[in-house]
């Protein structure tokens, strides 16, 4: 990154917010390329493997092998991941195709909705929790050192 | 089949959608109260707007659809954050497998046991069964379990925004110590909503979050064949 801008001709050069633009913009090409890739794998090859995680495996097992260096990607993806919520707009919208089914059950849905979600989180959080402690403590005992206390 | 004016139509509702969205954005960073986010606001306002003028999906999708098929490319942005915390899932696999496992037997056992409680028909149990996964897996495995894939995906969106009010709720008086804990909630219960919320709390959270939200996405898609004549 810092090479290519050092030996551009001043005649290229553009504002650095252009720059920005166009290589993240470039980035983000990069990674649909990657999930094109995946989702032709998944299609054609490994018929179980969703293409989110064969497209996770190829840009991981890439990036292990040096293949894939992660300056490469690192802007596109951020800003990937930054602007997550747009892209699931249009999934929501698409209750407007089910009215009677929403009407007659919305509510109970979003009941069901709120009520296990409480509960998956409580469990996961104190489940995480619970095994972080025991495995401390384990630690600990092997006479290793346990001092990878996170947050 | 497409005609110019349906290609016009269909470009209006695209970049009404990312406008609202930005202004959105803008006002939620300026007053972050959870009623301005623009995952609440953003639907609202367009579902509103199809209903009144009685535009059918299919008119507001048929451009807007390149928006939904951007998720596939943002999963595969996980790659990097996994990639630069490795070293985190390599020292703590066991508390966070052990979260997924706990979290998804809750997932799947609570959602069908409270829409029998709730009496919701067995064709909606079915697809809000797999829901606290990412939309993807969602889409692969609601099939698997009897379930409906676009009932499904919406029900999971609903999850991630309903992860996403509550998990902060929730972290605000739970004082979970660890950013294990505070993450894998994120990740197992609200998927890439929640963990799009976790990454703004603090990017290790989000990484934490992505991590539980792969691994709950890859046993559920695995666990479904197996939990269909369950159900």
């Amino acid at each position: 990154m810092q090479l290519s801008r050092v030996s551009k001709p001043p005649a290229m050069s553009f504002s650095p917010a252009l720059r920005r633009f166009v290589r993240t913009l470039a980035q983000v090409g990069l990674i649909i390329a990657i999930w094109l890739l995946a989702t032709w794998l998944s299609q054609h090859l490994l018929p179980n493997v969703p293409p989110g995680i064969a497209g996770i495996a190829i840009a991981l097992g890439l990036m292990a092998l040096g293949l894939l260096r992660r300056e490469w990607v690192a802007d596109g993806a951020a800003w990937l991941l930054r602007e997550m919520l747009l892209f699931f707009v249009p999934v929501v919208i698409a209750v407007v195709q089910y009215p009677a089914l929403f009407h007659q059950h919305g509510l109970a849905i979003l009941f069901v909705i709120v009520v296990s979600t409480a509960l998956v989180m409580l469990a996961t959080g104190f489940a995480v929790d619970l095994a972080w402690r025991l495995e401390k403590r384990w630690l600990r005992r092997q006479g290793g050192d346990a001092d990878g206390e996170p947050g | 089949m497409a005609s110019p004016v349906d290609l016009l139509i269909g470009l209006f509702w695209l970049v009404l959608t990312v406008l609202l969205y930005a202004a959105m954005r803008h006002v939620h960073q300026r007053r972050p109260h959870f009623l301005l986010s623009p995952m609440i606001v953003v639907p609202a306002i367009l579902i509103a707007t199809l209903l009144l003028l009685r535009v059918p999906y299919a008119s507001y999708a048929s451009q807007s659809h390149w928006l939904s098929a951007m998720l596939g490319p943002a999963t595969v942005a996980f790659a990097i954050p996994i990639f630069d915390y490795r070293q985190i899932m390599r020292r703590h696999w066991l508390p966070l497998s052990f979260g997924v496992v706990v979290g998804m037997s809750v997932a799947v056992v609570s959602t069908v046991w409270l829409c029998r409680l709730v009496g919701l028909p067995e064709a909606i149990e079915r697809s809000m069964a797999v829901r606290s996964i990412s939309t993807p897996f969602a889409i692969i495995a609601a099939p698997q379990v009897g379930g409906q894939a676009d009932i499904a995906a919406i029900c999971v969106v609903i999850t991630g925004i309903v992860g996403m009010l509550l998990g902060e709720w929730l972290l605000g008086w739970l004082r979970l110590d660890t950013v294990l804990a505070r993450g894998a909630l994120f990740g197992t219960a609200a998927h890439a909503v929640g963990t799009a919320t976790a990454h703004r709390r603090d990017p290790e959270e989000g990484v934490i979050s992505s991590l539980t939200m792969i691994l709950s996405g890859v046993l559920m898609v695995l666990l479904a064949p197996l939990l269909a004549p369950l159900i």
